[in-house]
């Protein structure tokens, strides 16, 4: 199974070398670009399973090439970024960047994130979306019934929970952006709904939890810049 | 701010040399470099401009009059790179904003537009008597010389006199020839002075002219303008005001306002100087502003040589013995003083009547004495009385004088024997009547003196009030805007007129504030004058109604300046009663305070903020030299590991490598957490850490940072304890997860491995207590005061080579300072230290909640 088809788009050598020899020795197969525009011929030609997108190119900005490569194709953008500010990471998001690594990151957890991103994959392909349950683990969202349970035992939820609920199952795997979160649930992004949001989200995040007795996390904080459902 | 625009002239000798065409052949080769060129046109003076094919600007007609003149506003608008505009010394019909073409001119370069224009040597300021000599013909049409120096170049359009035909303005052969040499020696002059000290003027010169009312005068100054501009030096115009001012005739104060006019046209700073010793108070002014030269015309180096005394000349050698003198020759003295003597003074009908009623008075009162048979000594009395009462009610000289000689006629036709004659038997008679003309004429002029004495001592002491009170006023003021208000209610009290202030920031006019004087309703009329405001501040000079710019405007403007630097624009209604001259140097002595003040206040603030900046500097500085030191040793660590491995890597035991891939993996966790601490420093502004604060879960915080590379301490177990109930604060959530990570690093450094570390959030009153709990050997009581400075680490361990930088508390410190909560270190038991801080709590609303307990 890992003979996922990665593309790597990193302007740096040294750095481009340890995600290729990374790669290597977990067995993915690898392929690699040093501009923006490179990138985006690959993209195109090699039809790469995941990529490893660089934010800092020499000759484009990193979301431009989100956005070209969003024109015709799906694929799982995972951005790389040395820019501490919050807001580049919200924009290559918002822009369909679907995670993001903050260099400097640590070689397990590229891995972790190359695994979870093959986990979705592996599930958006055997699951057609007009499925009407989404199972993960141990959580289970039944939209015809409108419940969500864990280990069979139904959650009371709100209906903004149930909706958040749906909105993160929906988009599994993916990082949410507050401001897209906020769109999706009240229609606009106001400052007070981010606030909102954030105590929506703890509440269901414990009822989940607490329902399921274990350390398990289902919805991944991302203080600063938005929430995502895990992958199990 | 736009460059200056650069002005050349194109000047001659005579009509019909061929300025014109010289000027249009210029522009059209302006035209072909790619500039854009704009010919402004003026009444049919460019007829052949567009058949050349340059671009006109089209005359708009004059307000009320058939004439049609150079379009000033459509001008600016089309803002050309070139304006060609002939005629540089045209005068403006009335209904233009500026009397003269020249200030149209000004007015464009200031705007950065470049003017090309013509000028005949005669329209030149300095040189019209010499032309007006040699012609016969004196130019009306003038500009100063002091433009004409400052032009960026002139063109000498030059052609034989024997060349042209016909001649030009019916002048011959060898008119045309001196007006040309004339022209030459003046644009060789304008050479040479430009060839001297191009760094501005020196300081060394300064230049005095004296102002009169003689219609000479005006040479003088021009004189005086020509020295100060040969010696590249400041030149200033002082009059002295002395109390017989007020009795000079209309058409003298209308030349002392023409002379002063022109003074200031010159470039000379013009001063009104109280008093009545003219030759003191011109040296003491002298003295004050620092003058090299004075230059008086004869005129009034010849005052006082009617009773031998020294004349004001000897007088000024006197007062101010290192200062040159130069008088200057006035044909025109004596011509003048002839008619002034023969004029009878102007005495107001009410002083002519307050007079005659004290002299019936008097002789009524003598009357009486007589008849009581008093002695004639009694009668004199009661005479010179009646004079010194004279001398007080009525502000003529002339009514005192008149007085005590008509009292020694009455006296003798009717007191004397034989009575009713102007005869006198007594040969001691003459002697008493001169004596009482004398002492009538003495106690009159005394009296008068000491009246006019006492009125400007009242006059000065008013002035120094006012001026001492807005001084004390400002000096209060909190900042720009509170002294702009304060001296605009100052400016009300003083005037009882509308009073508008503009503020200036940063070269820019701000919005105005009007300040209504109670009683005057016209301030709206005030308020759309913002134009006139405008043009005050790009030119610093005063505009608007009583000046030569904007006179339609209701408003005077002034600018509220030090030198060159403006800090706001005064307007100040006129309305149909102009200022006199006392009110107007007051208005400017308070506008003086205000700038003193404005400039001041901008001081401080300058300081101020340049003190905030050094401590802000000096705390980076301070971090950056502590940060470098500890850069370079793991640095050094990883560098050389890495080459050991390189050279030797086969050599060495896989036990030794693994030992050195740890090493760097160690320096290299070690520096990522240095260098965003350091980026978190790079926050610091003026000294305070900026926060950029939202809601957040504390759990979730502290999940986020235990998830962070330097928590994950191989050899300690970590354990965050969830809280009870959802804690929410209100945090800048980056720099609160660094504070977080500081101390569990920090706690994972100083105990040894296999410690546990504990991680918990509590609710504490309106705070939430963030506590990292450990059981390590704890820290030395001394230590503990000194852990959240800056740069501080324990002794004995920086002694033991395992760098650590101070920096991490000290930045948890500013931090949560910021969030204005607190960080502290405390024992823990049974062993180990918690280090604990407070951030505020935030209370969340939903307006869910209810529907959320019954769903």
């Amino acid at each position: 199974m890992n003979k996922l088809l990665i593309l790597v788009v990193e302007d740096d050598k040294s750095v481009r070398n340890l995600i290729v020899t990374t790669l290597r020795t977990n067995g993915y197969r690898f392929t690699e670009a040093p501009t923006g525009e490179e990138a985006i011929i690959q993209a195109s030609s090699h039809n790469p399973d995941v990529i490893l997108l660089d934010l800092g190119l020499p000759d484009m900005e990193g979301i431009d090439v989100i956005r070209r490569v969003r024109g015709w194709s799906n694929v799982p953008i995972i951005v790389i970024s040395a820019r501490t500010e919050d807001a580049d990471k919200i924009s290559a998001l918002d822009a369909g960047a679907d995670d993001y690594l903050t260099k400097p990151f640590s070689v397990d957890e590229l891995m972790a994130r190359l695994r979870a991103t093959q986990r979705r994959l592996a599930y958006t392909n055997t699951s057609a979306p007009a499925d009407s349950a989404f199972v993960n683990g141990a959580l289970r969202v039944d939209y015809a019934a409108n419940t969500a349970s864990v280990n069979g035992e139904e959650l009371r939820l709100t209906p903004i929970e149930y909706r958040l609920l749906c909105l993160l199952a929906q988009n599994v795997g993916k990082v949410l952006t507050h401001t897209f979160i906020t769109q999706k649930i009240w229609g606009k992004s106001m400052e007070s709904d981010i606030a909102s949001l954030r105590v929506y989200m703890a509440m269901l995040r414990r009822k989940i939890e607490s329902a399921s007795g274990s350390e398990t996390q289902y919805i991944q904080t991302h203080i600063g810049i938005g929430y995502r459902m895990i992958k199990l | 701010m736009k460059p200056r625009g650069k002005l050349t002239i194109y000047f001659s000798y005579a009509d019909g040399v061929g300025k014109t065409r010289a000027m249009l052949a210029s522009a059209q080769a302006q035209q072909r470099a790619g500039r854009r060129v704009l010919v402004g046109e003026t009444d049919g003076a460019v007829p052949d401009a567009a058949a050349l094919g340059l671009p006109c600007l089209p005359p708009r007609s004059v307000r009320g009059t058939s004439l049609r003149e150079f379009d000033l506003d459509a001008a600016l608008a089309r803002r050309p790179d070139v304006l060609v505009l002939p005629g540089l010394a045209h005068a403006n019909p009335e209904g233009c904003r500026h009397e003269k073409r020249y200030q149209d001119v000004q007015e464009l370069l200031r705007a950065g537009i470049d003017v090309y224009t013509t000028l005949l040597v005669a329209q030149l300021e300095g040189q019209r008597e010499a032309a007006a000599r040699l012609n016969g013909r004196e130019e009306r049409e003038w500009i100063p010389d002091a433009l004409f120096d400052a032009a960026e170049s002139v063109e000498f359009v030059d052609r034989e006199p024997s060349a042209l035909s016909p001649l030009p303005q019916g002048l011959s052969q060898s008119q045309l020839l001196a007006l040309r040499a004339l022209a030459l020696r003046r644009c060789a002059d304008r050479l040479s002075l430009s060839r001297q000290t191009p760094d501005g003027p020196a300081v060394s010169e300064h230049i005095l002219v004296c102002l009169s009312a003689a219609p000479s005068n005006a040479r003088v100054i021009r004189m005086a303008v020509r020295m100060a501009n040969a010696f590249r030096c400041a030149c200033t115009a002082v009059f002295v005001r002395n109390p017989g001012a007020k009795a000079m005739p209309a058409a003298d104060r209308e030349r002392l306002k023409a002379n002063m006019k022109l003074a200031e046209q010159l470039g000379a700073r013009v001063e009104i100087v109280p008093g009545e010793d003219v030759a003191f108070q011109i040296a003491e002014y002298a003295r004050l502003c620092g003058a090299t030269k004075i230059v008086l015309g004869r005129s009034i180096a010849a005052r006082g040589h009617l009773l031998n005394q020294p004349s004001i000349t000897d007088r000024l050698i006197q007062h101010a013995p290192g200062i040159e003198i130069h008088i200057l020759p006035d044909g025109e003295a004596q011509r003048r003083l002839q008619p002034r003597r023969l004029r009878l003074p102007h005495v107001s009908v009410s002083d002519f009547a307050k007079t005659l009623v004290i002299l019936a008075l008097a002789t009524a009162l003598s009357l009486v004495f007589y008849e009581m048979g008093f002695s004639e000594a009694n009668i004199i009395m009661a005479y010179i009385l009646g004079v010194l009462l004279t001398a007080v009610v009525t502000s003529n000289r002339l009514c005192s004088s008149a007085t005590s000689i008509a009292s020694v006629f009455i006296f003798n036709y009717l007191f004397t024997e034989p009575r009713f004659t102007l005869e006198a038997y007594d040969t001691g008679y003459p002697v008493t009547f001169l004596i009482m003309l004398l002492a009538a004429l003495m106690t009159g002029t005394l009296a008068s003196q000491l009246k006019n004495h006492a009125r400007e001592a009242a006059q000065t002491a008013y002035r120094t009030r006012v001026l001492f009170d807005t001084n004390q006023q400002l000096s209060q003021a909190a900042d720009g805007r509170d002294i702009l208000a304060l001296t605009a209610q100052q400016l009300i009290k003083l005037f009882k007129r509308d009073v508008v202030m503009y503020p200036v920031q940063a070269g820019e006019l701000g919005e105005g504030v009007a300040y209504p004087a109670r009683g005057a309703g016209g301030v709206d009329a005030l308020m759309g004058e913002r134009r006139v405001a405008q043009w005050v501040l790009r030119s610093n000079r005063q505009a608007g109604a009583t000046t030569d710019t904007f006179a339609q405007a209701k408003g005077l403007y002034l600018a509220i300046r030090i030198n060159e630097s403006i800090y706001g624009v005064a307007g100040i209604a006129m309305g149909s009663q102009t200022m006199t001259d006392a009110e107007h140097g007051m208005l400017l002595a308070v506008l003086g305070e205000c700038a003193l003040a404005m400039e001041n206040e901008r001081n401080v603030r300058e300081k101020e903020a340049a003190a905030m900046q050094a401590r802000s500097e000096q705390l980076r500085a301070d971090l950056l030299r502590a940060i470098s030191h500890d850069l370079r040793t793991p640095l050094t660590a990883i560098l050389g590991n890495a080459s050991n491995l390189i050279a030797n890597g086969r050599e060495l035991g896989e036990q030794t490598r693994q030992q050195i891939y740890t090493d760097i993996h160690d320096d290299a966790t070690w520096l990522i957490n240095l260098v965003e601490n350091l980026l978190f420093v790079t926050r610091i502004e003026d000294g305070r850490m900026k926060l950029r604060c939202s809601v957040e879960v504390m759990d979730e915080i502290l999940q986020e940072a235990l998830s962070h590379e330097s928590c994950k301490g191989r050899n300690h177990s970590i354990v965050l304890r969830r809280s009870e109930e959802l804690l929410f604060a209100r945090i800048d959530a980056r720099l609160i997860i660094q504070v977080v990570i500081n101390l569990v690093d920090n706690a994972i450094k100083y105990t040894p491995p296999g410690s546990h570390i504990e991680l918990f959030a509590r609710r504490d009153g309106d705070f939430i207590r963030v506590s990292c709990a450990d059981d390590g050997p704890g820290i030395a009581p001394g230590d503990r005061e000194h852990l959240f400075e800056m740069f501080y680490s324990g002794k004995s361990r920086r002694a033991d080579g395992r760098r650590s930088l101070g920096l991490g508390l000290g930045l948890c410190k500013s931090i949560v300072s910021a969030h204005g909560g607190t960080i502290c270190a405390q024992d823990n038991h049974p062993r180990g230290t918690v280090f604990s801080f407070t951030v505020p709590a935030q209370e969340v609303d939903l307006d869910e909640q209810a529907v959320d307990s019954g769903c």
